[in-house]
């Protein structure tokens, strides 16, 4: 009996004890694993779940060529190599792999670099290929490692760089396409979190599994024909390299859609060198970034806008004396000596300022330029063929230029007596080029556009015809009219340089250059511009050129003339437009 | 070796739900205790486990599959990125311009058209 009350008591302690260790179990248990559950919840994830983005890739931008795309901008994966100086066992091993391997893109002070011994992260190469990377990985260096890097590549080097602009090392497109469309282009990450091993391979246990694949940016296909810009910017150089210039700018259109087939602009530069780039005007688009004076150009504009209305014929007659004045100021001809009774078309063929003032002056009253003559040419500049405003070409950086309405303080006679013949007035290439279009095409005005379809799962998806944005800008019958009269303008001076059985027209430019502190104009500098269009029954392409530089006296008929001519002669060709008669 | 025999009576359900089965059930005589049924589920639950385990293990030998085929997969879209860069610089206007094959061609005369 005794025996059995030890046993019992001790049985008892026993399991006092016992449940008290348990009790601390379950105290420490419940600690961890409910008080504490978050913090080390956190901790596991932080070890076992893997979270990465994955990046999505950058569109392509493709040109066409004889209407097929063919690739301007890719994408090449290239590495970043790294060092780990603290744990590199042999630098001589390094030194001579690194130099053997990847001697060309290595910096210039890798050797010390190496000797950073308190640094854990040194760039010692970039733009290595896979290539080279899979060779210096073979050598199984110590403390040496990759970073992937995408870079954009340039098949065809610096062709159409203005247009397609770049992109830096941020990975942000600037300048161009690039900047305008960079949204587009770039695409969406997407992400992927999962449960790792050691190794990082993703495991499928575990409901916390998440994988969003990354949506591509879209493959852009420009209206731009590589051909047809290839020659224009050798046609370009080979003027500026004849005429002295500087700076220079070509733009052909496509005047039945408003496509954009070519846009040059010298100087240049190679978009993957960008940051070699020293002059950052050289990034600009001069023929959508730059507004000045068109010069002549606008005279065509002008001459339409008479005809439309109704106050002149190009067989019409005026008085010229070489000189008119208007408010007190005396406007002259460039070219003398053509005075006397003349008609409109030689006003036209020779370029004659004081023809076009008249034009202006016909609007109004026949003698003065009035209110009424100034809000009908504002109606035809600015509304119709849309000069001083944005187009919205699909461009970064585009400038509106300026155009001042009848109602504003600048806007008086003397201002709408120059604008007559192109001075007054800021407008881009662009601009000019497309108000011309909807004026010889029989009076549609379609908004320039550089895209023209989409690279869809390696098909080509062209994007609808554009449509114009407004019929009627002017009469057909203008439009007719002032075919014939520029056609006869060419004819009589330069037809010679043309191929047969086309009909090509055009007019010359020479632009002064206002001064920087706005007084008046430059006597030692103007810009050489031509404006033509060239085809059979109807227009299959326009032409604009522009030659510029500082100090430089450069004239439409002499330095800007020729490159049109040489581009057209070429293009008739390519295009492979029959002739007629 | 004995066994009895016991004879029971059913509810007109449980008659309904096994029309085709015995009425007569035989009981055998060795009885498992609590200890027994304590290892047994222990058992189960062992095996289960081991099944689990073993399914996971081969869930996680695909991971490792896959992994190796998506590396695979990458390698060669790399590949084939590099490629068609070649491609596309070989084909590139320069190039052609610069190649033999161009250097030798000349401008035509000449152009006839045939009116088809």
């Amino acid at each position: 009996m005794k025996q059995t009350v030890l046993y019992t008591r001790r049985s008892r302690i026993f399991a006092t004890i016992l449940l008290l260790i348990v009790s601390i179990f379950v105290v420490r248990l419940f600690y961890l694993q409910v008080i504490q559950h978050g913090h080390y919840a956190a901790l596991a994830d932080q070890e076992q779940l893997k979270k990465e983005r994955i990046p999505a890739m950058r569109g392509l931008i493709y040109a066409k060529s004889d209407g097929k795309p063919s690739l301007l901008v890719m994408n090449e994966t290239v590495y970043t190599v790294f060092a780990d100086p603290a744990i590199i066992k042999d630098k001589q091993e390094v030194v001579d792999v690194m130099k053997r391997v990847a001697g060309g893109n290595l910096r210039t002070d890798f050797e010390a670099l190496l000797d950073k011994t308190d640094s854990r992260y040194q760039i010692i190469a970039t733009k290595v290929t896979r290539l080279q990377a899979d060779k210096i990985k073979e050598e199984g260096l110590s403390g040496v490692g990759f970073q992937a890097v995408s870079q954009r590549v340039y098949p065809e080097g610096s062709l159409a760089a203005q247009v397609l602009g770049f992109v830096n090392g941020e990975g942000e497109g600037l300048y161009g396409l690039e900047g305008y469309m960079d949204a587009d282009l770039q695409g969406v990450d997407g992400r992927l979190e999962t449960v790792t091993d050691v190794s990082d391979v993703p495991l499928t246990i575990g409901d916390r599994n998440v994988r969003e694949p990354a949506q591509n940016g879209d493959n852009i296909v420009l209206t731009i024909d590589r051909n047809i810009q290839s020659y224009a910017e050798q046609a370009l150089a080979a003027g500026l390299k004849r005429t002295g210039a500087t700076n220079g700018s070509v733009l052909i259109m496509d005047p039945t859609s408003g496509e954009i087939m070519a846009m040059a602009n010298l100087p240049t530069y190679n978009p993957a060198e960008y940051f070699k780039v020293t002059d950052v005007a050289q990034f600009n688009n001069n023929a959508i970034s730059k507004p000045y004076e068109p010069g002549s150009d606008v005279k065509t504009l002008t001459m339409a806008t008479g005809i439309d209305q109704g106050v002149v014929k190009p067989e019409d007659t005026f008085l010229n004396t070489d000189a008119i004045e208007i408010d007190g100021w005396t406007i002259g001809n460039a070219t003398k000596g053509k005075t006397g009774i003349i008609s409109f078309q030689t006003a036209l063929t020779w370029s004659l300022n004081t023809g076009f003032v008249t034009v202006a002056q016909r609007l109004g009253d026949g003698k003065t330029i009035t209110r009424s003559a100034r809000e009908t040419m504002y109606q035809y500049f600015h509304d119709r063929f849309r000069l001083g405003q944005l187009t919205g070409i699909e461009l970064a950086n585009e400038a509106p230029g300026i155009l001042y309405a009848p109602d504003h303080q600048e806007g008086n006679a003397i201002r709408y007596a120059t604008m007559a013949f192109g001075q007054g007035l800021d407008a881009t290439l662009v601009q000019v080029t497309a108000g011309f279009s909807a004026m010889i095409n029989g009076g549609s005005y379609y908004t320039p556009t550089i895209v023209d379809g989409y690279v869809v799962d390696n098909s080509y998806d062209p994007i609808d015809a554009p449509k114009p944005v407004e019929s009627g800008v002017v009469k057909e019958s203008t439009s007719d009219s002032m075919r014939a009269m520029m056609e006869t303008a060419r004819a009589s001076s330069f037809g010679y340089l043309d191929r047969q059985g086309y009909k090509i027209g055009g007019k010359t430019g020479t632009s002064q250059v206002a001064r920087e502190d706005g007084r008046g104009y430059k006597d030692d500098e103007s810009i050489a511009t031509y404006l033509g269009y060239g085809g059979t029954d109807m227009p299959e392409y326009v032409i604009m050129v522009s030659l510029s530089g500082e100090g430089r006296e450069l004239q439409g008929a002499r330095d800007a003339l020729p490159v049109f001519t040489d581009i057209s002669n070429w293009i008739i060709d390519y295009l492979k437009i029959q002739p007629k008669g | 070796m004995s066994y009895q025999q016991n004879n029971y009576y059913v509810s007109r359900r449980q008659q309904n739900w096994s029309r085709n089965q015995n009425t007569t059930r035989y009981t055998s005589a060795v009885k498992l205790g609590p200890v027994t049924h304590t290892i047994l589920v222990a058992l189960m639950v062992a095996v289960l486990g081991l099944i689990y385990l073993t399914q996971a293990t081969r869930a996680t030998g695909y991971d490792y599959e896959a992994q190796a085929i998506d590396s695979q997969i990458a390698e060669l879209d790399q590949q084939k990125s590099e490629l068609e860069i070649e491609n596309a610089r070989l084909t590139a206007l320069e190039t052609i311009r610069s190649s033999s094959v161009a250097r030798e061609m000349t401008t035509p005369a000449s152009t006839e058209y045939v009116n088809q």
